[in-house]
């Protein structure tokens, strides 16, 4: 076994009357790619915050190469060749890749200023030793996320980075991305570079990783080898106990048909790189059904969703959407909310939620006006709303007057189910809902979603994890290009003829992957 | 930052304090500051108070800060700044900024003493008149800022030159006096009541100034409309697609700002028994000064009318104490300077704490 990198022994962390890390054992080795996995709020980030130097107040010891280190700071660990690679990059998006590169300790000529030629030449190098082909004087702010990230990996590694801590790399990247990354990522290992790898992703772990750790509730529940593990050995270890039906039963009965979207068609006034609108996207969502929405990258699901909720580009449409057999266009999204449709956005954080506000004031956003009587809002009907939605849902939250930014991702997910479902919708449409969500969430918000649809609810859910429709919906439309390519019932499909309806009959899967 | 694990400490962001939560003993030295801090405005306040009595001349062993017609006078001072700060914290609450608030003053000022002497209009009228073209003038910068999209800097910046164009057109350039009587170019000797205080003691303006932040007080914690402010202010994208109507509340904000700063107009014309073009110039930059003293983040989102009120109180008992002790008007600029940055470094110190 080769030498560890870095080795933390006991390392204890309590926030209040809270432990996040219970005397936790970690090594990281070199050349070895280390996956951490639990549920949020099972202490990852408390353990890699003490990596890191953010959290420094921690019991128990950490050794660098063998010596004992004690970090103050985020800048010891990164003396100490320990770098992040945050889900929000920490790159200047108006700057070159090239500058970004050099942020900080830009090559000067002998009058002070800058070295251009010499920047260019370093940043060549680092890219082409990383295996990325880049033009550095491209501005970080027009590349992909992707991208973006190898250009943190490479700034990380010309700090003299040994380890690499990667919290959800692959979050928000594409599939031909996340090969990229994959491949970047077995390089590094090759030079040696120890790698900590945090996602949510099982496939991603099986395929990639060495050794994977296993946290709940602060503490180490096991660390197995990945490849001979299986999901479900890890879903267990995670979860404390066997989740068999993680996404729950298929449901039977549906009704009258909701939403009827016949050849809608968008002509936007002003197009928007990587944008694609429904051009010729037909569903149907009946009352009491699940409607899975599949497609690849770009396929335009998240383009659908927003015109059908009047939050989408403005143009010129053809084509016809009904709602309840009548004529359906929302301008904007109060007019979508007025006639029963409501939203989950793909980004929570972005779209959804004010992380500053409380728990209780972002529950009731959308549904204020039923609360309130002239204008002022009747705080005694409000509480018992949020109550009842905080019950409901099983929001885990110390109070209703807690910020949103301190819940984990689920229970922030769960507040977005909650102000949709106090507004009372009849259709629901869902961008990725289970995004950035904890395993034991996810069942809970499957379970939700059956118990919506046995009530005659009709959901129409995009999701970019194959399983997810396959295992939650009643059927599943495949979108290519913004167009319906194919409407499979989800009981007798597998991810191969998703993927092959995705990619198209005459396989050129390279181009819409992109 | 990740605030996927459990952080208590996190909990405290811009949280304000339950009443439950204020009867109980503080559990710890970090929940006592928390408590301080979610008054601190109202702590900054009575600080410099205590320090103005100290620092105050006295004669004939009374102490000139706290006699009653300084105390008057202070309030008296405030009651413009106040007003429009009042409006300003609307806008700053929504994520934007509006500099017209001191060129309307001006206008509303020119207007109120045109339409009474010249017009020979009634004081209703008159005052009606200006306030309409106050909230009038905003609403459009709001409906241009929300449906063009341009930042509220940039619309408000050329409202403010627009602004001062009319009044000085309107008013021929020349400041226009008001002189009292019941004969033509004379206005109605009740408009003179503006000048005058309750019992002799309470100014009229202060009066005002109290009642509108109190309206505002209550406006901000019981409405749904205050509710999609802070929604928008916090993050628009999400308020839009949760359904508020962002651009009527935006058109709403800035015509409460506009409206706001009208009345301040008319206050000033009463005060000084003129409307001159050139009034109320920079009195943007106070009312600023005033909603960041008392907490407001110039981001949006989050924030208090309460702290607003305190810190142009604040303001307005340094400039007091300042002149009182006779300190140079040049020197007075610089510490009010050195107060605002105190004032925001405090609260910058206490969110990285937190």
């Amino acid at each position: 076994m080769s030498e560890a990198l870095v080795t933390m022994t006991g390392i204890t962390k309590q926030f209040g009357g809270v432990v996040a890390c219970r005397d936790v054992d970690f090594t990281i080795r070199a050349g070895e790619v280390h996956a951490l996995l639990g549920e949020n709020g099972a202490g990852k980030s408390t353990l890699m915050n003490v990596l890191s130097g953010v959290v420094t107040d921690h019991d128990g010891e950490i050794t660098v190469a063998g010596t004992p280190v004690r970090f103050h700071r985020p800048a010891d660990a990164q003396a100490a060749g320990i770098a992040t690679i945050h889900q929000e990059l920490d790159l200047v998006p108006g700057l070159s890749v090239a500058e970004n590169l050099v942020l900080g300790r830009e090559p000067r000529t002998r009058l002070r200023l800058l070295d251009r030629r010499a920047m260019l030449r370093t940043a060549r190098e680092q890219l082409r030793q990383l295996g990325v082909d880049l033009d550095p004087r491209r501005p970080v702010g027009a590349l992909r996320v992707g991208e973006q990230q190898l250009v943190e990996i490479a700034r990380a590694l010309s700090l003299d980075a040994r380890v690499l801590v990667m919290d959800e790399p692959t979050a928000a990247l594409a599939d031909a991305e996340v090969r990229r990354l994959f491949a970047t990522i077995e390089e590094l290992r090759r030079r040696g570079v120890g790698i900590v790898y945090i996602s949510h992703r099982m496939e991603e772990i099986e395929a990639i990783a060495d050794r994977a750790t296993v946290l709940r509730n602060g503490g180490v529940a096991g660390t197995v080898d990945p490849r001979t593990a299986g999901p479900g050995e890890i879903i267990s270890l995670m979860v404390g106990r066997s989740v068999e039906t993680l996404f729950g039963s298929a449901n039977a009965k549906t009704g009258a048909p909701l939403l009827e979207v016949d050849d809608l068609t968008v002509r936007p006034r002003h197009r928007r790189p990587g944008r694609c609108e429904p051009a010729g996207a037909t569903l149907t969502v009946r009352a009491g059904e699940i409607v899975g929405l599949a497609g690849l990258m770009g396929a335009g699901r998240t383009e659908l969703l927003e015109t059908l909720f009047g939050a989408g580009a403005k143009g010129r449409r053809s084509g016809s959407v009904r709602l309840d057999g009548v004529a359906y266009a929302p301008a904007a999204p109060r007019q979508a909310l007025r006639r029963g449709v409501g939203f989950v956005p793909e980004d929570r954080r972005g779209s959804a939620l004010v992380l500053g506000h409380a728990t209780g004031r972002s529950i009731v956003l959308t549904a204020l006006h039923r609360l309130t009587t002239a204008g002022i809002v009747r705080r005694r009907r409000e509480r018992a709303a949020v109550a009842g939605k905080i019950a409901e849902l099983a929001i885990k939250t110390p109070s209703a007057n807690v910020p949103v930014g301190a819940l984990s991702g689920g229970n922030q997910q769960k507040v977005v189910f909650a102000r949709q479902l106090l507004a009372g919708p009849r259709l629901l449409l869902l961008d990725e809902p289970t995004r950035g969500v904890d395993i034991g969430a996810k069942a809970e918000i499957y379970r939700l979603l059956h118990r919506l649809a046995d009530d005659g609810m009709g959901i129409l859910l995009a999701s970019s994890e194959l399983p997810e429709p396959l295992g939650v919906c009643d059927r599943i439309v495949v979108l290519r290009a913004g167009r319906t390519v194919a409407d499979l019932p989800a009981a007798t499909t597998d991810a191969a003829g998703i993927l092959a309806a995705a990619m198209g009959q005459h396989s050129r899967p390279t181009r819409e992957s992109a | 930052m990740t605030i996927d694990e459990q952080t208590p400490a996190a909990g405290t962001v811009g949280l304000k304090a339950s009443a439950a939560c204020w009867l109980r003993r503080p559990r710890s030295r970090r929940e006592l500051i928390d408590r301080l801090f979610a008054v601190q405005s109202l702590f900054a306040l009575a600080v410099v108070f205590a320090v103005a009595i100290a620092a105050s001349p006295t004669r004939n062993g009374e102490n000139l800060f706290l006699s009653t017609g300084n105390l008057g006078n202070i309030v008296r001072a405030v009651s413009e700044i106040g007003i429009i700060a009042v409006g300003m914290t609307f806008v700053v609450l929504l994520g934007g900024i509006d500099l017209s608030v001191g060129a309307i003053l001006g206008l509303s000022a020119v207007g109120t003493a045109t339409l009474m002497v010249d017009s020979g209009l009634g004081i209703l009228p008159s005052v009606l008149a200006v306030l309409a073209i106050g909230a009038a003038f905003g609403a459009l910068q709001g409906y241009a800022t929300a449906r063009l999209g341009i930042q509220s800097f940039i619309v408000t910046l050329a409202g403010l030159q627009v602004a001062r164009g009319l009044a000085r057109i309107w008013s021929g350039g020349l400041g226009i006096p008001i002189a009292y009587g019941d004969g033509p170019k004379e206005a109605p000797p009740a408009f003179e009541i503006l000048n005058g205080s309750f019992n002799g003691v309470v100014p009229v303006p202060a009066v005002l100034f109290l009642a509108i932040g109190v309206a505002a007080i209550v406006v901000l914690r019981t409405t749904a409309f205050a509710r999609h402010v802070y929604a928008i202010g916090g993050n628009e994208k999400a308020a839009r697609l949760s359904g508020v109507p962002v651009t009527r509340v935006k058109v709403a904000v800035f015509a409460i700002a506009g409206l706001l700063a009208a009345v301040a107009g008319v206050v000033h014309a009463g005060q000084l028994n003129q409307g001159s073009p050139n009034d109320g110039a920079g009195y943007e930059l106070d009312a600023i000064a005033a909603v960041v003293i008392g907490g407001t983040a110039l981001s949006g989102g989050s924030g208090s009318m309460g702290g607003t009120l305190a810190g142009a109180l604040l303001l307005g008992i340094l400039n007091n104490i300042l002149a009182l002790n006779n300190i140079d008007a040049n020197v007075q600029l610089l510490i009010k300077g050195l107060v605002i940055v105190a004032a925001a470094a405090l609260q910058k110190l206490h969110r990285t704490v937190a």
